[in-house]
């Protein structure tokens, strides 16, 4: 009896103990995670004090940090190696665990912390040479010696941070998901760079458009998608003047023609539901978009150049950026910095500012590959067998076994997906194709950023511009003497016109990447007579320009709003161009629902009549109390599928619809357009008759979404902007925000895509800079800092930004200083 | 009441010193194989024990700046409101150092002369 009661309290006991020691699916180790002294308990505040002294190991002289109210860092360094070592060590510790998981993450290693579930998207990132492009990007970086200082100072700081931390301290999503973390390096420094240039340079629809030419034919897809779209007003000015004799580029084959067919390439749908693991806004996406814009003197108040600058990208707590300043001799910058890099991304320094929008253009192909035998050891070239290559991927799991997957590699590149492979999901993927993406090449965009920290005019800025490859940007710029410019910036292959917009023939050597358009030869425009430059992922040039960066850009509609306000903007203020980071007039609204509405017959019923009112009556603003907004959106989504779901059944299921720009000008100017016919019904459809079914089947999709017309529809409910926590942990992000603005509008706030950093920034004789972001400094979901500034940030009202000459300079906004000293 | 009190200041200490969160295991189970008078006193023992010291400095810490991340934790979990995440950890810590503390007088018990 005693033996019985003993055996089965013991069991009992360490059951308990197994049971509160270990993660069970989604939920923490109970009594680690608990634990008032080293579980979730010890996240609070406390964390957001500011010593006045730091031993850091390994710094060469005394590092000053001035803490501005909203916790920024100003570091002031004696030399480049304590810079770059102090941004290590106070980029750990405000932003340590999301840092590590993204590199994780793109590195293919996210098994290893969350088991066999995260199996599928680690292979996708291993297959797409994610590791090996950091590899050969890091190979670049150590080559040249302000990089390696940069990077390898930099990963000091960051594992002298490391070493500070006890398990207590540790960031509370190691306690959540139960794992610890490991010391950084240089390739997690060039893993961060490809993770965002992955998000901002790999989406494509190569796959999808083979199969759609394959089934409509070619002309019907220019019209859809077409290389020349309309209404697009082009980042360059049309009619600005090349200077430059262009390099003759190559031809496809003559005998064969360069395209695979749809099916060696495979047809089947790829598109799955978006892995759970996958940090948000680490995927390709349409949605990814950007402005940027800079006003010359001519057109300011005071005459001075004013440069700003809001970056879209997925919406995350912890933030995407933190902002901080660089201080050392030569060297003073003040901005937003990925945490896991060095330097400062996008920012300004004492004579200059610049700022990004994404170049969306086409630097990744497909080839369709052909291989002797299921072994795939050789592949056919020219008519010749050659050998492929073997990368070994090893794959730890989590409780799991280690996966071993041998990833073959053609010259071209990687092979992602094998014959007969279940699509990955959220990346459209054509089988046994090798592909070639520039994202692969070494690369070494450090350099390009220490440049454009340290560059004192244009001249640094056009030198530093020629390191940076990928992902190509629309790199803005502006300075102190007046100048403003704008290069569309990036490595681009000398293609032919259209060449890689489908699956290309592998073996014909005549289709791989032949060379390179020359960085003079990249568009850009140096003070235009008009006033200002700008960009907003529109396509780089009218069709002048004689090289071929790609077809699938942004649409035309923030591009077109924003040249609209500056073309007629003088005495421009800073205030205005803040009021105008935060314009939300829909100009695509403004362009068809006059003439939708036209068409529309007298609606009878309540709610049909009353939205027809709203949108009668409506002045084209996104604004979140509006209800016109839910009804034009659901009423344009409408148009759009009884528009194309019939062209698209068997050919176009996996495309996105063709652009927004496409059927704005079929309604204004082609309402007679054979599109219009829906092909499913024998009687000849109308524009009005399309129109008319879409007005009333979007109002009955939202009488039934939202209940009976009023307030219950308005935008910013409907739209339902929330900001998740990057690695989709429920409770730490924020929910259910009311926001203005809407994807094509200038003040881009969709769903969870949206203006990641907004800066204006003036040049005056004293630089003045105002900036926000959605988020705060702080990764520490308990901290004060985590999500202090998204309210100003929805209501476009950035802070005005403390930028020090010195470490001592007095200020009133600074609220703590700290020392870092070098230890042993 | 004394022993619990002591059990209380003994797991105090060690939680400062360390990490790790078994000692509110460890603790009682040690109590009861070697001093509890009986299985019902070691249970009471480390639940009062264990139960009152994370009841406490779950709430010190609230008071000194975990209530925000308390208030994450427990919309994590789905709860309505904050302050349950308090009462869970006592909860816990509690029902773990109950069950040792028995576990422990019980083996204490084969040897014991009847």
């Amino acid at each position: 009896m005693k033996w019985i009661r003993a055996v089965v309290s013991l069991l009992v006991a360490a059951a308990i103990f197994w049971g509160l020691d270990n993660r069970h699916g989604t939920v923490p180790p109970a009594g680690k995670f608990l634990n008032p002294f080293a579980g979730f308990w010890q996240n609070g505040t406390r964390g957001d004090a500011l010593p006045a002294s730091l031993v850091v190991p390994g710094l060469q002289a005394e590092v000053r940090v001035a803490w501005d109210g909203r916790h920024v860092p100003h570091i002031f360094a004696r030399n480049d190696h304590d810079l770059y070592l102090a941004q290590g060590y106070i980029a750990a510790s405000l932003r340590l665990w999301q840092m590590e998981f993204q590199v994780l993450y793109t590195a293919g290693r996210i098994s290893e912390i969350v088991g066999p579930v995260g199996l599928r998207q680690d292979l996708f990132n291993r297959r797409f040479g994610m590791l090996w492009a950091a590899e050969r990007n890091l190979s670049k970086v150590m080559d040249d010696p302000r990089s390696r200082l940069a990077v390898e100072a930099y990963s000091a700081g960051v594992n002298a941070y490391l070493k500070s931390l006890g398990k207590k301290a540790l960031p509370v999503e190691y306690k959540i998901l139960d794992y610890a973390p490991e010391p950084w390096s240089g390739v997690k420094c060039a893993l961060l760079l490809k993770t965002m240039t992955y998000s901002l340079a790999a989406y494509n629809q190569d796959a999808a458009m083979t199969v759609m030419r394959d089934a409509l034919g070619e002309t019907v897809v220019d019209a859809l998608f077409p290389m020349e779209p309309p209404l697009v007003d082009p980042v360059i000015p049309p009619g600005t003047a090349w200077d430059f004799q262009p390099l003759p580029f190559p031809r496809p084959n003559p005998q064969k023609g360069p395209e695979a067919g749809s099916r060696p390439a495979g047809a089947s749908s790829a598109h799955g539901e978006a892995a759970d693991f996958a940090p948000i806004g680490t995927r390709p996406s349409p949605d990814v978009g950007s402005n940027n814009w800079a006003v010359s003197g001519k057109l300011t108040r005071d005459g001075h150049p004013i440069l700003c600058n809001d970056m879209h990208l997925g919406l995350t707590l912890p933030a995407i950026w933190y902002e901080l300043q660089l201080s050392a001799p030569g060297i003073n910058a003040r901005g937003v910095s990925f945490p896991g890099a060095p330097l400062v991304v996008a920012g300004y320094n004492e004579n200059i500012a610049w700022g990004f929008t994404n170049g969306t253009d086409d630097v990744l192909d497909w080839y369709a590959v052909r291989f002797k035998d299921d072994s795939r050891g050789e592949y056919l070239v020219n008519g010749e067998w050659r050998k492929t290559s073997v990368r070994e991927e090893r794959i730890k799991v989590r409780g799991g076994r280690t996966v071993v997957d041998n990833v073959i590699y053609t010259h071209q590149g990687p092979v992602v997906r094998l014959k007969g492979e279940a699509p990955f999901p959220g990346a459209d993927v054509p089988e046994d194709a090798a592909l070639r993406w520039l994202g692969h090449d070494p690369s070494n965009e450090f350099i390009a950023l220490d440049g454009l920290n340290r560059a004192k005019n244009y001249d640094g800025y056009l030198k530093a511009l020629e390191s940076w490859d990928c992902p190509a940007q629309n790199i803005v710029y502006a300075d102190r003497e007046g100048t403003i410019a704008i290069w569309h910036n990036g490595k681009y292959p000398l293609r032919w016109k259209g060449q890689g917009r489908y699956v290309l023939d592998g073996s014909d050597p005549a289709n791989d990447w032949q060379g390179w358009v020359p960085r003079a030869h990249n568009p850009h425009v140096r003070n235009p007579e008009r006033g200002f430059v700008s960009s907003a992922n529109q396509k780089a040039t009218d069709g002048s320009y004689p090289y071929y960066l790609g077809s699938d850009y942004a649409s035309f509609e923030r591009g077109a709003r924003i040249n609209e306000i500056l073309s007629a903007a003088r005495g421009v203020t800073p205030e205005d161009m803040i009021r105008m980071q935060g314009d939300v007039l829909d100009v695509r609204a403004r362009a068809v629902l006059p003439r939708l509405l036209a068409l529309i017959p007298e609606p009878r019923a309540e709610a049909e009549k009353r939205s027809f009112d709203e949108l009668r009556g409506w002045n084209f603003e996104s604004r979140a109390a509006f209800v016109a907004p839910t009804v034009f959106k659901q009423f344009w989504n409408d148009l759009n599928a009884l528009t194309w779901n019939d062209e698209k059944k068997g050919a176009m299921e996996r495309m996105s619809w063709p652009a927004s720009e496409v059927m704005v000008d079929l309604v204004i100017n082609h309402p007679d357009s054979e599109f219009f016919d829906d092909k499913t019904t024998p009687g000849k459809e109308t524009l009005a008759d399309i129109a008319g079914a879409a007005f009333r089947s979007a109002v009955s999709k939202l009488e039934k979404r939202w209940g009976p017309f009023g307030p219950g529809w308005r935008w910013g409910k409907a739209k339902g902007t929330r900001i998740g926590h990057v690695a989709r942990i429920p409770g730490l992000g924020v929910e259910g925000l009311e926001a203005d603005g809407d994807g094509h509008v200038i003040d881009a706030i969709s769903v969870n895509w949206a203006p990641s950093w907004r800066m204006v920034v003036e040049l005056g004789p004293e630089v003045r800079a105002w900036g926000i972001f959605p988020g705060g400094q702080s990764g520490n979901p308990g901290s004060r800092y985590y999500d202090d500034m998204v309210d100003a940030w929805l209501a476009t009202k950035p802070d005005e930004l403390i930028f020090l000459k010195s470490a001592g300079e007095p200020n009133p906004g600074i609220v703590a200083r700290t020392t870092l000293r070098g230890g042993k | 009441m004394i022993a619990a009190l002591i059990c209380l200041l003994v797991m105090l200490v060690l939680h400062i010193l360390t990490p790790y969160w078994w000692w509110v295991m460890i603790v009682p189970f040690a109590y009861g194989a070697g001093a509890a008078k009986s299985g019902g006193k070691a249970m009471r023992t480390g639940f009062l024990s264990a139960g009152l010291l994370w009841l406490g400095s779950s709430l010190y810490f609230v008071l000194t700046g975990s209530g925000i991340i308390m208030g994450r934790v427990a919309r994590m979990f789905g709860l309505p409101a904050s302050w349950p995440m308090v009462a869970i950890t006592a909860l816990i810590a509690g029902v773990a150092a109950a069950f040792s503390g028995y576990a422990g007088y019980a083996v204490r018990a084969l040897f014991k002369k009847t």
